[in-house]
């Protein structure tokens, strides 16, 4: 048993390993090994040669503001989709539903034709639109079922005191949901900051550059196509992949829980 | 809705038909079906779904929430490392976990070949020779977390007392397992495989990184093949079409898990 899951860990960890060493290693090697030379080299490199600190302002500004657009949208429409009556509303929520399972990869060719038409490429606009859509659909799903366990009869109290429907949503509902807003701000985060397909179709300006787009230029390009720059694309690795751990690893319950909940419910 | 219209029109990204495109009905869509590498690519898609996604994650996901489960019961230490760990694998970005995968593979000097020169074979070339094994094998390590938690989950909802029930009979352990604890997944079992079933599908970052479909068309999927029609060829209007037979081959596989979950629920 323990073999089993020394074999587990060892298979998913070892990536990693190579990660964290290689890019505090003077001279980087593709296999695992203890750094000859500890450095921060690599670190200062990327800032001062490949524009890195540009590309982080970037992307934090994207995802910050792509959570923020999107916690406030699924929070309205989970909560709509909740309480009112609609007629045919399992027929809407499925739709939502299947809007969600559409990949990336199909629906690109027609984004790149819609953001081009619409003047929506090389702007920050344009990335937190299509960044916001892309977990939409199963986030308005994920809110619904929060409020649903709300029970309605808090609001009601809510509004025999006199106050509006907005009042009491905001007051009453938001602050009992509160576990379901962090879970869906997290997720939107986590997938703003990761999405790199959109990225790369949407900018090829040099200043609106994200993370994903300057580690997977510097991986390809820097170097010619057939050398890799190893220490650097593994420093620049390093920066953008912290984030994401610190992000799941404090609330990892809540989002475990988060997505459970949501697969449950399907 | 601009896909469908773009799809039946000869739209570039350059040339006269930029500016103009003209409605060419239904040419693109037989162009798709009488192109040869189509066929290849389709045969890439289902090889890649059913090695990555049905015998990959899922069957390794499974193992995972079994051994996990019984861990748990156990208080085994490194379970919960080995689970840590399985999570990591799931919620860094794609772009790194492809990164991570190239740097493995690395010919000359990749963690792969150095461990297989240092038991003294000779090196492989992965991604050269075996590319479809090697992105199969990538995306395994992405994916399984996802199966892992939902078998987690639907472990924890089994009621113990059918066990000891069991154990009373005396059923043995593999019997219990038998009996008991498949037929209780069965149902999250079938959502499960369509779910993974569907965004394997659409995986695109980890190909086009690790082998950018090559060497040659080897393991061009759908995913690949619509974008490189679409931007290193320019024909959008094409591009648009594959689009389309993906989006439309996506929506089946979504009717059909939408029926399994409602005829659960």
């Amino acid at each position: 048993m323990h073999a089993a899951f020394l074999a587990i860990a060892a298979f998913f960890l070892a990536p990693f390993v190579w990660l964290f060493t290689a890019a505090f290693d003077a001279h980087a090697q593709a296999y695992i090994r203890w750094p000859e030379q500890l450095t921060l080299d690599n670190f200062v490199q990327i800032f001062d040669r490949y524009a890195f600190a540009t590309a982080l302002q970037n992307s934090v500004f994207v995802a910050v503001s792509t959570m923020v657009l999107t916690v406030c949208v699924v929070s309205l429409a989970g909560y709509s989709l909740s309480r009112i009556e609609l007629r045919h509303k399992a027929w809407i929520t499925y739709a939502i539903l299947l809007l969600q399972t559409m990949p990336l990869s199909a629906t690109m060719v027609p984004i790149y034709g819609l953001a081009r038409e619409l003047g929506l490429r090389n702007s920050y606009l344009g990335l937190i639109l299509i960044h916001s859509a892309i977990e939409l659909p199963f986030l308005v799903w994920l809110m619904k079922g929060f409020f649903d366990s709300v029970p309605r009869h808090l609001e009601e109290a809510a509004w025999l005191d006199g106050r509006t429907k907005f009042r009491a949503l905001f007051e009453i509902v938001l602050p009992v949901a509160r576990p379901g807003i962090a879970v869906a701000a997290g997720l939107s985060f986590l997938s703003a900051w990761a999405e790199v397909l959109m990225v790369l179709i949407l900018v090829d300006q040099q200043g609106m550059k994200t993370i994903p787009l300057a580690f997977y230029e510097t991986f390809r390009t820097a170097g010619g196509y057939t050398e890799v720059q190893y220490g650097l694309v593994a420093a620049m690795g390093v920066l953008y992949v912290l984030p994401v751990m610190a992000v799941f690893f404090a609330t990892r319950r809540l989002m475990v829980r988060g997505l459970m909940s949501s697969t449950r419910g399907l | 809705m601009w896909a469908f219209y773009t799809s039946f029109t000869n739209k570039a990204l350059v040339g006269l038909d930029a500016a103009r495109p003209r409605f060419v009905g239904l040419d693109n869509y037989q162009r798709l079906f009488s192109d040869p590498d189509f066929a290849t690519v389709i045969f890439n898609s289902i090889v890649f779904v059913v090695g990555s996604a049905i015998v990959g994650q899922f069957v390794l996901g499974l193992l995972l929430a079994i051994l996990l489960d019984h861990a748990e019961r156990r208080r085994y230490r490194f379970a919960s490392i080995a689970y840590a760990a399985v999570l990591l694998a799931w919620v860094n970005p794609t772009v790194i976990a492809a990164f991570l995968w190239v740097a493995m593979y690395d010919f000359f000097h990749g963690s792969l070949n150095t461990g297989l020169q240092a038991l003294g074979s000779a090196p492989v070339d992965w991604l050269g020779q075996f590319p479809m094994l090697a992105v199969i094998v990538a995306n395994i390590w992405r994916g399984t977390a996802f199966t892992m938690l939902i078998f987690l989950g639907a472990l924890k909802t089994i009621p113990t007392d059918i066990y000891e029930a069991a154990r009373v009979d005396g059923a043995n352990a593999w019997r219990r397992f038998w009996d008991h604890t498949l037929p209780s997944l069965r149902p999250i079992a079938a959502l499960a495989l369509l779910s993974i079933t569907m965004s394997t599908f659409g995986t695109f970052i980890l190909i086009q990184t690790l082998t950018n479909g090559g060497p040659g068309i080897r393991t061009e999927t759908i995913a690949l093949y619509a974008f490189h029609e679409a931007f290193r060829s320019y024909a959008i209007g094409y591009g648009s079409t594959i689009a389309v037979v993906m989006l439309i081959l996506n929506a089946a596989f979504a009717v059909l898990y939408l029926r399994w979950s409602r005829a659960r629920a």
